[in-house]
């Protein structure tokens, strides 16, 4: 048999359905923010991780300047140190999508399709492997080269030839970055019917995969002994290419769910709270029939565990199911599979173990101060308040005549109430700050990246297959209309290090660049072995200042350039900016002569831009100018803000997942706080105030208190959207994001919270003030 | 049965110091049905409130049942208040979730007085006893006020406790109602249980073996 002490409870619970299920809402509404966070977190950090090992990725490619016979391969596998190999060059290209246009192309040389070693891909649909005139895309690219299964494409490679290729069918290459974000197409061919002068081996080492130097000796060691090795690269060991994204929406994940959580224990805690107060007279009753402080404590807090583990009950599935279904759009946004969607287990038991003693944890406080509470005032009512007129604030809010009096009442109950008050402001405030950080980083984001373009003054830029002399391509666009202005400029590859840098030598009067400089100064006309890096290059050895030299390997030679400037760009490549003639130079070559050019069209829209860019690719072709590229600003933009999506999903979804959160929690907190004034409701009613009165003056005060929530949520976002801003952007571009509060965000909370707070407080309100006045005034 | 020795309390105000007894001297044996009376403000309250131990004097001694209770910890003041004192309220302040009978069963329960499968019984009993046992398994919001309160009083005796305070146990009952209640706490007190009530209504104080009146927080 129970005793009555715990049918008490169980019938608290049943016998007050709509406060029940709004703490339950409120608690599971957090339950599961916190869940389907804490699962799309746990499945897309495991599953991110093993779709790329999964490749088993090389942890070397040494690009050689010839061919590779399988013998030198097999010799390479036989090599101590190393545990496999494989030969497959890489040719550039681009690749036709009609209409005069290109899009960059690489192509994977494979050997034989039935003995992928290393960096694996797998069929994904249409025919495998090959044949001879077929390629494989790779499913993420598909979109990119405008084609279907079957269709012919034409390619045009590095050498600049043409040749038609069907697309035989699709493959997944886990370990490469999502096509449709680098604008790019990746495809595989048969070694039979396609060959590379230049051949690149790849090998896995033995011992440990992750330790850079130690791949880098046996690199060396391979290379030496094969000889013919022009280049090692060593990609950074267990990184997928585009781990810097990845590991930025993971954190935003990760952050959002510490403030969801946050958002979630507040709630629980105005839940507590409520539920409380309305039951002081009880506590006193059962403290006179004899009821230890510990049991009564044990009471409420079986009664919030209760609460608790309904909340869980609906919260946790429903955030698992979201947070699988989250987890697979993330995943297919970064090219990756999803092949166990379930959680990990310690997200489960976590959920479940912190959705009992959060609470509990929460409710140990008030539940001890209401245990302790003197029977005395416990049938007082008054826990724990002075009465109103005792405090500064007070008298000082008691000075303000000019309200009508029944606005000056609400005034006065909501800031006489401070606990209740308190809690509530928190509750929507974390809600509120959770929301505006997330729409302010994703701003911010915006902003870098149209900071970035506005820096970028040129159209279309065009790089070529090798040098041409300046005034050769000056010659040949000087025939193109919709050209405006144009500059050459110089480019060659590089190291610092072991990483490659690009090194870039624009014009030395440019007017087509203007980077934001984070010190020191831009290049002048009359600089000569001098450099400006960008922070990507800081980032690689932080002992670079200004005024110190970089030695950069060019050419397998060591040239130093005196840093005059640091600049801040987006994209997050290294790049060192030197004058052409300093670049030259260090690569052998004569003055005049230009590796690209960067042009001002006089379309400036993207239409007129893809216009131009045909245009100008055949004036250059016509002038016997091998392109190797050409890219419109415009599409090198959306290839870098598609780069932001998946981060941009990330802000988005924390914030919608905020929204509801928060929406739910406020309309409970509202509700709850009417409830409570029931009694003073029926009090108002008894002196004439009439339903529409009281309506009114309760939305006044549920707005005071959402108005009050939206300057403190102002304030809290402050710190949250600088360490976002500034943990976000270093992840992904190597420098902190500019801060800014967006007031698009700042006003929709703002209208957000003033309508929940409106409709939540209308209706109970309007309830209360149509109970008859002896019902309300009897209100337990 | 109860001893007070110059018992004085004074509230704390933000209108300043108030003091709601003063300097009370009083002795009530065991087996006393003791009426306090006196006008609204004048200290009844607070007096039953410092001997069921729900307050606690600002000073002088107190001692009810032989115990001095002044020195007792919360929790053991709850215990011995659940053991010792049957408490009586003007609004019957019943447990609006519990049936009669479980309201009646929870000082028992809080206490661990007899044994769990005995509770039901006892219960039934001491409703019978007042006369609402017919109501035992409904719930306070389904009887009349004169039922809630004789189920108050069946819920103050749960524990067989020595002494009864009621405040006001009439002061929300029509007249008839009034008597009935007196007279059943007359029986209670033949049954030498000392009770101590306060109350305003002249004409059921009629029955009581003594009148104890306030005035100003000082007996009269």
């Amino acid at each position: 048999m129970i005793a009555p002490r715990w049918r008490k409870v169980f019938r608290d619970i049943a016998d007050t359905p709509l406060r029940t299920a709004l703490a339950v809402t409120a608690m599971a509404a957090g339950a599961f923010g916190v869940t389907m966070i804490l699962t799309s977190y746990s499945i897309l950090k495991r599953e991110l991780k093993t779709t790329y090992s999964d490749t088993r990725p090389a942890s070397a490619v040494l690009v050689l300047d010839g061919p590779a016979s399988d013998a030198l391969v097999d010799s390479v596998r036989q090599t101590p140190g190393v545990r496999d190999a494989e030969s497959r060059p890489v040719i550039g290209g681009r690749l036709f999508i009609g209409n005069d246009q290109w899009v960059p192309l690489i192509l994977f040389v494979v050997r034989d399709f039935r003995d992928i070693r290393l960096d694996r891909f797998t069929p994904d649909a249409g025919a495998w492997p090959p044949g001879d005139g077929e390629v494989l895309i790779e499913r993420s690219s598909l979109s990119v080269a405008r084609a279907a299964i079957g269709d012919r494409v034409i390619v045009r490679t590095s050498d600049h030839v043409e040749r038609p290729l069907r697309i035989a069918g699709t493959v997944h290459a886990a370990g490469l970055a999502p096509g449709w974000m680098e604008h790019a197409v990746a495809g595989f061919v048969s070694a039979n019917h396609l060959r590379s002068s230049a051949d690149q081996i790849r090998l896995l080492v033995t011992g440990d995969t992750l330790d850079e130097r130690h791949i880098r000796d046996i690199a060396n060691r391979v290379a030496r002994s094969i000889g013919h090795v022009t280049r090692i690269e060593v990609p950074t060991p267990g990184r997928h290419p585009h781990a810097a994204q990845m590991d930025t929406f993971l954190y935003l994940l990760g952050a959002f769910g510490v403030l969801t959580f946050a958002l979630s224990a507040v709630l629980v805690a105005t839940m507590i709270h409520a539920l409380l107060t309305e039951q002081l007279r009880q506590v006193g009753v059962m403290k006179t029939l004899g009821a230890s402080t510990t049991q009564i404590a044990s009471l409420y807090l079986g009664q919030v565990a209760i609460l608790a583990a309904a909340a869980i009950a609906i919260g946790v599935p429903l955030g698992i199911a979201a947070g699988q279904a989250y987890a697979r759009f993330a995943a297919g946004m970064l090219n990756a599979t999803i092949t166990n969607a379930m959680p990990a287990l310690w997200i489960v038991v976590a959920e479940v173990a912190a959705g009992i003693a959060i609470p509990l944890m929460v409710a140990l406080g008030p539940v001890a101060h209401a245990a302790r509470i003197s029977i005395h005032e416990a049938f007082g009512n008054d826990v724990g308040g002075k009465p109103f007129g005792t405090r500064r604030f007070d008298r000082w809010l008691a000075r303000i005549q000019w309200l009508p009096r029944p606005l000056m009442l609400s005034l006065r109950t909501t800031f006489h109430r401070r606990g209740r008050l308190l809690l509530t402001v928190a509750t929507l405030a974390a809600g509120g700050a959770a929301f505006i950080a997330a729409m302010n980083v994703s701003a911010a984001w915006t902003r870098t990246l149209d900071a970035d373009g506005h820096a970028r003054r040129f159209d279309i830029q065009a790089v070529f297959a090798r040098p041409y002399p300046v005034a050769q391509v000056m010659q040949a666009l000087a025939s193109v209309p919709d050209v405006v202005h144009a500059e050459c400029w110089t480019e060659a590859g590089a190291t610092l290090g072991d990483a490659n840098v690009s090194l870039v030598g624009p014009d030395v009067d440019s007017k087509l660049l203007a980077l934001p400089l984070i010190a020191g100064r831009w290049l002048r006309p009359d600089d000569d072995a001098v450099a400006v890096i960008n922070q990507s290059v800081l980032s690689l050895d932080p002992t670079l200042h200004i005024g110190g030299d970089i030695p950069i390997n060019v050419t397998a030679h060591v040239v130093r350039l005196r840093i005059v400037g640091i600049v801040k760009e987006l994209a997050p490549r290294a790049t060192v900016y030197a004058p052409p003639r300093a670049i030259l130079r260090a690569t052998g070559k004569p003055a005049g002569l230009a590796r690209s050019v960067r042009i001002v069209t006089r379309q400036r829209d993207v239409a007129g831009q893809v216009a131009a860019s045909k245009a100008i690719e055949q004036a250059l072709e016509n002038a016997g100018i091998s392109v190797a590229g050409n890219q419109a600003l415009s599409d090198s933009r959306k290839s870098f803000s598609d780069h932001l999506v998946i981060i941009k999903s990330a802000l988005i979804f924390a914030a919608l997942l905020v929204v509801l959160v928060g929406g739910l929690g406020l309309t409970s907190t509202l509700t709850l706080n009417v409830f409570e004034r029931t009694r003073e409701i029926g009090i108002l009613s008894a002196i004439g105030a009439t339903p529409g009165t009281i309506a009114r003056d309760v939305v006044f005060e549920g707005m005071v208190m959402a108005v009050l929530s939206w300057c403190a949520a102002l304030l809290v976002s402050i710190p949250i959207t600088f360490a976002l801003d500034a943990a976000t952007g270093q992840m992904f571009i190597r420098s902190a994001l500019e801060f800014y509060m967006s007031p698009f965000a700042s006003a929709v909370w703002l209208l957000l919270v003033l309508i929940l707070a409106a409709l939540s407080s209308f209706y109970p309100a309007r309830r209360s003030a149509r109970l008859a006045v002896r019902e309300a005034i009897a209100y337990e | 049965m109860i001893h007070l020795q110059g018992l004085s309390k004074t509230y704390e105000t933000p209108a300043g110091a108030f003091p709601a007894l003063r300097n009370i001297d009083l002795e009530i044996a065991a087996g006393e049905f003791v009426a306090i009376v006196g006008k609204s403000g004048s200290g009844k309250s607070t007096l039953l409130n410092m001997v069921g131990g729900i307050d606690r004097p600002s000073s002088g001694s107190l001692r009810v049942g032989g115990r001095s209770i002044q020195g007792l910890t919360h929790s053991e003041l709850a215990s011995w208040r659940g053991r010792t004192v049957g408490f009586v309220f003007q609004f019957f302040q019943l447990l609006p979730t519990l049936t009669v009978a479980e309201n009646v069963m929870l000082p028992m329960d809080f206490c661990g007085v007899r044994p769990r499968s005995e509770r039901r019984k006892h219960a039934m009993s001491l409703l019978d006893r007042v006369g609402v046992a017919d109501q035992a398994d409904k719930l306070p919001s389904a009887l009349s006020g004169g039922q809630q309160q004789r189920v108050a009083i069946a819920r103050a005796l749960a524990n067989d406790p020595p002494v009864i305070l009621a405040d006001e146990p009439t002061g929300n009952l029509d007249s008839e109602t009034s008597i009935a209640i007196f007279r059943l706490f007359g029986e209670l007190s033949g049954e030498g249980k000392t009770l101590l009530v306060v109350t305003h209504d002249r004409e059921a104080a009629a029955s009581v073996s003594r009148t104890v009146t306030i005035v100003d927080g000082c007996v009269a």
